[in-house]
């Protein structure tokens, strides 16, 4: 048997424990999709695969069990899913083109949860646009607001849902809900002076409490949406770290111009014999510097008015 | 133009009695009808509003008894003689003087329970044709938190007065026991016809009444003055309303037969 | 009379009126919900009916305008109170029929229940009424049962059909502007809502007793006080007064009203520290008494409308409706009891 499987991996394919079977490997960006692409991945794990479908950590779907030699045709059943997910795709029916940036993933969002500040997987999918497919070993996840469920801080892009709260005096009676609510929920930006209330804008995070608990709609979401952006958290084995807050108050724009040019960054910083051409950012950026970093993430980035830039950042992290 | 009841007029304390560390009477002036139990909502712009019984009427004076707790009674505390006081009032129904008139008449205050019935107190203590017969029996948590002192010694030589503590600590100058201990000692000539007016913290209006029914009085017979959460004191915010009915206009006095319904 | 004007004379109309009132209606407010990309309805200015929401309910009711969340009564110094001032203009308000009859509710307080209130008086006078037609019932509605769904004593009827709107005037002076500006004069008879789908019993022989009915234990747990029924209620009329004084100079303030709710913290504090109702059930029992018995009690018809609002509202999901229909239960469990 004759496989290349450097060309084989890169078409979302994986060398398997199992001698001669590989692993179709389907991503969903944002792990949102219509259920109808189910009944598709259960019918190529049925016909070509062992039966069994394994949902990644990463929201796809791993199919196991398939004859290298049935490549072809799983990459045909997969074309529609393909399609219908709107995956940028290097050549027609040739299944998924995958490698280094990985599936950017995001918890469900204000789809369905009441704590989003903004539609996750919408997001996900510009960014899928704006990325894909690239060998660069890039993890960017998204988070609908600060309770961070999609464990964003531990990706090299983490973005965080924010709103920019409104607050409408005249429609406040001072039940003190918002307050206590920021209070023991979030981070005590808001405090009670001659029975209004007054808002910390350095420490408000953003995360809508007040705007849930307000019984009159004295307090509402700004129109725009607003995002943390934390850089550079990484699991792995060298120096597992939590990613730092780089922006608050940033636009999509702004976070996906940051994303593109943080790869021409790597492009020209990676260590060339770095194992299989993957390299986490930070360990880049911790050579080169963070200003270097900066100046090549920033390169005109154009920011909402409010944004708050920090910098120069530090990692912590575990060190063996 | 219709009048704008919320607008509170000036008012220029004439006296500063001080009773205890916490409890001072202040002397107003006002002039016009008020009636013992009806009370005004003092302000101090700034602070707030608090509703506050009227414990003595003088000519062209009224005197409340204010006690030093939530933040508005404690600005009041740093104001003097010549100082000028926000108000609005009389609000409240008040007691009516002729339904005790002629009868055996027992007053029962605990605390500063006894503002609201000492105007009737100082009434039969100067009119003492009119009545009956008429006991006083006030009850306070220790000798420090005694009121009207002065008074007390003037009633005494006018009408039977129990002056009691919770505990008198190393005081002897008065009883010690619960005000409902000495209800069933009263000396009445008919009980059928006697009359009582309770007024003091929820317990002690809960067991005094309770005491006064066994000692034969008749529900119609009693009187209570309600303490409760005001604010506008004329029948528009709400906080006061029990059941149907609004403190502030229908009360604070309620005869026991209607008082006795009201649960918060 | 009957009138059917297109959209362009209708909104002369409104722009004739805006000389002498504000005309408020429900209108959309976009991202104004709670959670993110949802809209609120509610009350504003509009200045023409394309703003004007006819076929959803408003969360929260017409009453801020004649009973604003926080009005400012006066200001003061030392020794000096000077009232506020009154809106520059008068209100036509646009509302359903539910509204209209919350309206004479919220009269019997203001201008009844002892003395009149100055400040919602002198608002009251200037007030025009335009009710809305309900071709059919919302969500959780339950006017027919309440005996609100229909009533005639209104400015002018208002609905909108193809494009086109409808507009029954009682209002006099109206009369030429409506007969400029409209097209036909047909005969409009107003909408209501003949049915319901929810449905409620209040019954008979309800005594203060049922406060010890256990039907009020589960909201001590259920209910998170929030206070959103009462303040999306028409008819509450509960407020708390408020005495700020400036920050940049101690001495001048001013002291406001804001509306108060009988299921937050604090409704029933006394100085010191005391608080009448702390249950979260007990004060359910207050505010659904208050509701469908003993303001009646007072006033002779129940202050519910039946407008469904607090059960849109809870975030919680407890139906007042449900709770009035527990009643029953309730008087038949205390009376046992009582036997016993
Ligand atoms: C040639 C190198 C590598 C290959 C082929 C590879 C393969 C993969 C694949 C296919 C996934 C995604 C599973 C899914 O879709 O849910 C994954 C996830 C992951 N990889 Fe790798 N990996 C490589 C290198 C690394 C390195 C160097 C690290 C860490 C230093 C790493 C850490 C992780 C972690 C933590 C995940 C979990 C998903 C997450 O980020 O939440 N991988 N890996
Ligand atoms: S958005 Fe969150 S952190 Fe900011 S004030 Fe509101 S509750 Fe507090
Ligand atoms: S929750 Fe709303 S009404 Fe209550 S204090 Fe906060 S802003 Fe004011
Ligand atoms: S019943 Fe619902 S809306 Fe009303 S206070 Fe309770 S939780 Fe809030
Ligand atoms: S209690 Fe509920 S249904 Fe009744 S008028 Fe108020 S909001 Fe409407
Ligand atoms: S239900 Fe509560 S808030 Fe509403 S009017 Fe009655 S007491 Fe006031
Ligand atoms: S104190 Fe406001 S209604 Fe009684």
């Amino acid at each position: 048997m004759d496989v290349n499987t450097k060309k084989m991996k890169k078409n979302a394919f994986r060398v398997t424990k199992h001698r001669g079977f590989t692993a179709s490997r389907i991503r969903v960006p944002g792990g949102y999709l219509e259920a109808k692409y189910l009944g598709m991945i259960q019918n190529i794990a049925e016909t070509y695969g062992n039966g069994i479908v394994n949902i990644t950590t990463r929201q796809g779907f791993e199919i196991p069990g398939i004859k290298f030699a049935d490549m072809p045709k799983v990459n045909e059943l997969i074309q529609p899913i393909i399609e219908g997910l709107d995956i940028n795709q290097e050549v027609l029916g040739q299944g998924y083109t995958a490698s280094g940036t990985r599936n950017v993933t995001a918890c469900v969002g204000n789809n369905v949860c009441p704590y989003a500040c903004y539609n996750t997987s919408l997001f996900a999918k510009k960014i899928e646009k704006a990325i894909f497919p690239n060998d660069l070993y890039f993890k960017v996840a998204l988070t609908g607001c600060p309770n961070d469920c999609a464990k964003v801080r531990m990706h090299d892009f983490g973005i965080m849902g924010m709103t920019l709260p409104q607050y409408d005096k005249e429609r406040c009676v001072n039940c003190g809900a918002c307050v206590k609510a920021c209070t023991k929920k979030s981070v005590s930006a808001l405090a009670t002076v001659n029975c209004k209330v007054v808002r910390d804008a350095h420490k408000c995070i953003g995360c809508g409490e007040c705007v849930l608990n307000c019984p009159t709609g004295a307090w509402t979401r700004s129109h725009e949406k607003y995002f943390r952006l934390t850089i550079f958290g990484r699991t792995g084995k060298k120096n597992p770290r939590l990613g730092e807050d780089f922006i608050k108050w940033a636009d999509e724009a702004s976070i996906i111009k940051i994303i593109c040019n943080t790869y021409d960054y790597v492009k020209n910083y990676i260590d060339p014999l770095a194992p299989g051409g993957k390299e986490h950012i930070g360990y880049i950026v911790d050579r080169t510097g963070f200003e270097e970093f900066k100046k090549w993430a920033l390169k005109d980035v154009q920011f909402p008015a409010n944004a708050e830039i920090n910098t120069p950042i530090y990692w912590k992290g575990i060190k063996y | 133009m219709q009048s704008n009841e919320y607008l509170p007029f000036l008012s220029e304390i004439k006296a500063v009695i001080k009773h205890t560390d916490i409890e001072y009477t202040f002397r107003l002036t006002y002039e016009g009808n008020v009636k013992p139990g009806q009370f005004f909502e003092v302000s101090i712009p700034k602070y707030g509003e608090a509703p506050i019984s009227v414990s003595g009427i003088g000519s062209g004076t009224v005197d409340l008894t204010i006690r030093r707790v939530g933040k508005v009674t404690n600005e009041i505390f740093e104001r003097y003689v010549g100082d000028k006081l926000f108000m609005r009032g009389p609000y409240g129904n008040g007691f009516d003087i002729d339904s005790y008139k002629e009868k055996e008449l027992v007053v029962i205050a605990g605390g500063t329970g006894l503002s609201p019935v000492k105007g009737i107190v100082d009434y039969f203590c100067s009119h003492s044709q009119d009545t009956k017969g008429m006991t006083l029996i006030a009850g306070f948590k220790t000798p420090k938190d005694i009121l009207f002192r002065e008074e007390f010694v003037h009633w005494q030589q006018k009408m039977n007065v129990i002056l009691t503590v919770d505990s008198a600590e190393n005081d002897t100058t008065c009883k010690v026991g619960l005000v409902t201990e000495y209800i069933p000692q009263l000396h009445l000539n008919n009980v059928n016809e006697a009359a009582a007016i309770v007024v003091g913290p929820p317990m002690m209006m809960k067991f005094t009444t309770q005491g006064l029914l066994k000692r034969g009085f008749h529900e119609e017979n009693i009187w209570i003055s309600h303490e409760r959460k005001m604010c506008c004191g004329i029948g528009k915010c709400g906080h006061c309303k029990i059941d149907d009915t609004y403190v502030c206009l229908d009360g604070p006095v309620f005869n026991f037969v209607k008082g006795r319904q009201l649960l918060d | 009379m009957g009138y059917c004007l297109d959209q362009a004379g209708f909104n002369q109309i409104l722009n004739e009126w805006s000389k002498e009132y504000f005309v408020y209606a429900p209108k959309l407010f976009k991202d104004g919900g709670s959670f993110s990309d949802t809209d609120r309805i509610r009350y504003g200015e509009i200045h023409t009916v394309e703003e004007i929401v006819f076929d959803r309910k408003s969360d929260y009711s017409y009453k801020e305008i004649l009973l604003p969340l926080s009005q400012t009564l006066f200001f003061f110094t030392d020794d000096m109170v000077k009232e506020a001032d009154l809106p520059k203009k008068g209100a036509v308000i646009l509302l359903r029929s539910c509204d209209l009859h919350a309206v004479k509710r919220l009269d019997e307080i203001y201008l009844q229940n002892g003395c009149e209130d100055y400040y919602y008086k002198r608002l009251r006078d200037r007030v025009k009424f335009i009710l809305i037609g309900c071709q059919h019932s919302f969500e959780n509605c339950f006017c027919v049962d309440m005996g609100t769904n229909r009533i005639d004593n209104y400015d002018a009827y208002i609905e909108m059909k193809n494009g086109e709107i409808y507009v029954d005037n009682h209002n006099d002076v109206w009369k030429p502007l409506f007969t400029t500006y409209s097209r036909r004069t047909p005969e409009v008879i107003p909408a209501y809502a003949t049915e319901n789908k929810t449905h409620i019993h209040i019954p008979d022989g309800i005594t203060p007793d049922i406060a010890h009915s256990k039907i009020w234990d589960e909201y001590d747990s259920r209910c998170i006080n929030c206070g959103r029924c009462n303040f999306v209620c028409p008819t509450c009329t509960c407020f708390t007064m408020q005495d700020i004084f400036y920050v940049d100079n101690g001495k001048v303030g001013e002291r406001r009203r804001v509306w108060a709710s009988c299921m937050v913290d604090g409704f029933t504090d006394v100085a010191g520290g005391g608080c009448y109702r702390k249950k979260n059930g007990q004060r359910m029992r207050f505010k659904v008494l208050h509701k469908v018995y003993d303001y009646k009690k007072r006033n002779g018809y129940h202050m519910c409308v039946g407008c469904g609002r607090c059960d849109d509202i809870c975030p919680e999901y407890i139906s007042f409706s449900n709770s009035i229909n527990k009643l029953d239960a309730a008087i038949k469990e205390v009376s046992i009891n009582a036997v016993k």
